[in-house]
């Protein structure tokens, strides 16, 4: 079936002027799609008839990787696997063999935990305003984004010394502890981003052309959104309640108050709504974690080697920026897992853009990928 | 205080000719050389627009911009083209040999000819014709033929899509760009930009005051016509990797990305003569004794600003809801306004 | 429910389509369900109101060589409900075939192409079985664990 896309051009389409479809690759080096995604798009002049993913580029074989090593050796894996959010990718592989195993991190090393995996969604998130913004082109808030993400990623460097791929949250707790100035420059941060927000809303939120783009385009009905798998921010704006941190709470989010953010309208403007409220969500979370922080340890004691029960198997969820992250481990009584599966967001939610831009122009096609927030890393593995 | 600069030249000219022995073709020799002139001027000015736009966009998203080159990195675009010029000239193998070469001259060339009857300054001006208006209206809509050749005869789907998309963009805004300034022609009864400049000079007001609506529809449109930002969908790099001009490369591609300046300093210049009083100076500034030159190119800076500003400011506009917005929204907003000011104009008699 | 409830509900109702029902020493409920009972099995759990299984999060598959055999692992959620189920169906790893639970829930498009390309097992009734991560030409399935890859070996000359 992929021959006959790629090559065939058939003639007489459904227009009365007898126009003929045409089969574009938006090929894998492309200045939007993500990273090294290759879409293979049918077209009948600006009309989109059919998008077809064509995934396997960024293939890394991380699965079969971490077959063959230790749980601990795997953490440094799960930077990779989402490198825009690599908090939340060490966090739910940490999770997953803490409870495949038994054991429990101490109270400080989950409010720590809880202050990074928030902190990495906001970074994530504004990364993901700047690509969405210039996927629709206005170049502008890209530069606004990043200038924002460098002092996160300087909070992270100061205590891991890593901006992109942490291997912080390890199997435990976590791997150091934060320095005495991590708590006051946070607090001035978050200060100082705060009425940020409201600057980037102002320049798109309400931005007529912005709305053009957006309203409308990319509707996700909440039947089609939970039956395709699509999950996170993406459904949370079709009014679907799914957060992970609320219904099947981890870590100590069922201390913190924070509300889980919808809109009912499921179109990518809905989306934004989402993802722009859930970074206030997150900076209330951060001082709610920043006040609760108590000295203690910030690892719990582990074996020497780490083994799993035989014949054990866990499938464990956590909200990372994208959606839902599982982690399925199967045990089998050594140092190793015998399965790792990454159940990642974006691979769930890039599989509704063909639904989503049939009948649509070219140019919705950058909107909605771009609003669904897919990271190639992610879907590929 | 430019018109004398002008006839002193003028005079200087005279006298070079009867040394080389060329009095008899002196008429003619004047018009070469202010042409020549004028075209010296508008490629150092657009390379100074070059650098502007770098600058302008790079504060507008907390940077520096280019600031290595030369002073203030003013010597960036100089480099630029040196570059650009010594590149390999790749193209494919399949394309059509005679559209290819001559799409970027003409996009180039057509640009610049509407340069010449823009008056800088009292009776400074290359070519002071009588249809002045009219001339550049015709003159700006060559461009669509340089870009469909463009598109059509780089042998790329890409390309092609790009040039039909440019290609209907640029003629859905050539006709809010004409409506625009009817008003102002109806108003004055002369298509002389001098005279237009003249009228405003008596009357006491510049145009933008009682026709801010044909303003802002002249800036739009023009906006349109030079394919920028909210309206480059041709270009967008985030779509089609590069639209019409995704075959071209080294001199050809430096042509298309200068012609394209070339055209926002041609609308800047027309709409700073017809709505913003040319080389008149703010009306309670008029004793600062500051050349009419000055004060035209500080207008045009300010509407070239303005141009730069749109483009990093608002996103981009969907290939269908751009000509929504041309035929739905600009055309009946300018017939609206032809309508009144035809009102006003039979109401107070002015004009012809 | 909590998870014991859900085991005890799940025995009582299903007990003719599944092989076992367990609660697994992670506290989740593990259910074996019979190969021809697979679809009318995933119909009831995503249909039932008890149930209530809207959400396949996970779709994958284990395999164990030593007693012949791939096991397809589904995770399911439910929204509403916020309770968890694991569904495993065991196919021959000779003749690796299996239903495909594509018309109960459309996110398993993509989770059994995965499958396929990774372990082999063609889904009967799959609207598009093909390769997702390797080449279309790719004749071998990486996570199995016989899994030996030639890789580019430099042959000194």
């Amino acid at each position: 079936m992929t021959d006959l896309l790629l090559s065939q051009i058939k003639p007489g389409g459904e227009s009365p002027f007898g126009t003929d479809e045409y089969v574009v690759n938006m090929g894998p080096q492309h200045p939007a799609t993500h990273g090294v995604l290759r879409l293979v798009v049918k077209l009948d002049g600006e009309t989109v008839k059919e998008t077809m993913p064509v995934l396997g580029y960024l293939h890394r074989s991380i699965e079969k990787i971490c077959e063959n090593r230790t749980y601990p050796q795997c953490i440094t894996y799960t930077d990779r696997v989402d490198y825009v959010s690599a908090m939340s990718v060490n966090l739910a592989f940490a999770l997953a063999t803490e409870r495949l195993i038994g054991l429990e991190a101490p109270p400080r090393a989950q409010w720590l935990r809880m202050i990074f995996v928030e902190l990495q969604r906001l970074a994530s998130h504004l990364l993901w305003m700047g690509a969405f913004a210039g996927d629709i082109g206005a170049l502008t808030p890209f530069l606004y984004g990043l200038r924002e993400r460098e002092r996160i990623l300087d909070l992270f460097e100061m205590t891991c010394g890593q901006r992109l791929t942490y291997n912080y949250i390890r199997i435990g707790g976590v791997m150091i502890d934060i320095l005495p100035e991590f708590v006051p420059k946070c607090k001035a941060f978050l200060d100082y981003f705060e009425p940020r927000i409201a600057e980037y809303e102002e320049l798109l939120t309400y931005n007529p052309i912005f709305l053009e783009r957006t309203k409308g385009v990319g509707v996700i009905t909440p039947e089609v959104g939970i039956n395709s798998g699509v999950c996170g921010p993406s459904l949370r704006g079709s009014g679907v309640s799914c957060d992970v941190r609320k219904q099947q709470s981890y870590l100590f989010y069922d201390q913190v108050k924070f509300n889980e953010c919808l809109q009912n309208d499921g179109d990518c403007w809905a989306r934004y709504r989402v993802r722009m409220d859930e970074l206030r969500e997150s900076i209330s979370i951060i001082r709610q974690c920043l006040d609760r922080l108590e000295p203690g340890p910030i690892e719990a004691k582990l074996p020497p080697i780490l083994k799993a029960p035989p014949a054990s198997e866990i499938y464990s969820r956590i909200e990372s920026s994208r959606g839902e992250m599982g982690i399925y481990l199967v045990g089998d009584g050594t140092p190793k897992p015998y399965k790792a599966k990454y159940r990642c967001a974006s691979f769930s939610n890039t599989f509704v853009l063909d639904q989503l831009t049939r009948g649509w122009k070219v140019a919705d096609i950058m909107a909605v990928l771009g609003s669904l927030d897919m990271i190639v890393p992610e879907v590929d593995r | 205080m430019g018109d004398q600069i002008v006839q002193w030249v003028a005079g200087l000219l005279q006298q070079a000719y009867a040394l080389l022995g060329l009095s008899s073709i002196a008429g003619i020799l004047d018009r070469v050389v202010c042409a020549v002139a004028m075209f010296g001027f508008v490629s150092v000015f657009v390379m100074f627009l070059v650098w502007m736009e770098r600058k302008v966009s790079a504060h507008m998203q907390s940077r520096i911009g280019p600031n290595r080159v030369g002073p203030f990195g003013l010597l960036q675009t100089l480099a630029d083209a040196v570059k650009l010029t010594t590149k390999e000239d790749v193209h494919p193998v399949k394309r059509d040999k005679i559209p290819y070469f001559i799409a970027p001259i003409l996009a180039f060339v057509a640009t610049f000819m509407g340069m010449v009857v823009v008056p800088f300054d009292n009776k400074v001006v290359v070519a002071d014709l009588n249809i002045g208006v009219l001339y550049i209206i015709a003159i700006t809509s060559f461009t669509v033929i340089a870009i469909l050749s463009a598109g059509w005869s780089s042998n790329n789907k890409y390309s092609l899509l790009g040039g039909f998309r440019s290609a209907a963009q640029i003629v859905s805004y050539e006709v809010p760009l004409v409506l625009s300034i009817v008003p102002i022609i109806m108003i004055t009864g002369k298509l002389n930009f001098s005279s237009i400049v003249q009228y405003q000079q008596q009357a006491g007001y510049w145009f933008v005051v009682p026709q801010f609506v044909a303003f802002f529809t002249f800036i739009a449109s023009a906006t349109a016509e030079a394919n920028r930002a909210p309206f480059d969908i041709p270009e967008a790099e985030s779509e089609l990797t590069g639209g019409f001009h995704t075959e071209y490369s080294g001199v050809k591609f430096a042509m298309f990305f200068l012609g394209e300046y070339v055209a926002v300093v041609v609308s800047s210049a027309v709409a700073a003569t017809i709505f913003l009083g040319g080389w008149l100076p703010l009306p309670f500034l008029g004793f600062l004794h500051i050349p009419g030159f000055v004060w035209f190119m500080a207008k045009v800076l300010f509407i070239i600003y303005l141009i730069m500003a749109f483009r990093w400011t608002f996103p981009r506009l969907r290939v269908d809801q751009l000509m929504d917005f041309g035929w739905k929204v600009l055309i009946p907003i300018t017939i609206l306004n032809i309508l009144i000011t035809g009102f006003v104009v039979l109401l107070l008699g002015k004009g012809a | 429910m909590t998870n014991e409830e859900l085991k005890s509900k799940i025995e009582a109702d299903f007990k003719d389509k599944i092989h076992s029902v367990i609660l697994s020493g992670q506290k989740e409920v593990l259910l074996t369900v019979k190969s021809e009972a697979y679809i009318p099995l995933c119909m009831d759990l995503k249909n039932r109101p008890d149930y209530d299984f809207q959400h396949l999060s996970c779709l994958t598959a284990v395999d164990y060589p030593k007693e012949n055999k791939i096991t397809v692992v589904c995770h399911l959620w439910s929204y509403n409900k916020c309770h968890q189920l694991t569904v495993k169906l065991d196919v021959d790893r000779n003749n690796p075939k299996a239903p495909t639970v594509e018309t109960v829930w459309k996110a398993a498009n993509w989770f059994e192409r995965e499958v396929f390309d990774l372990y082999g097992i063609v889904f009967e009734g799959h609207p598009d079985l093909r390769r997702i991560m390797m080449p279309e030409d790719y004749t071998k399935f990486p996570l199995r664990k016989d899994f030996t890859d030639d890789g580019f070996i430099i042959k000194p000359n």
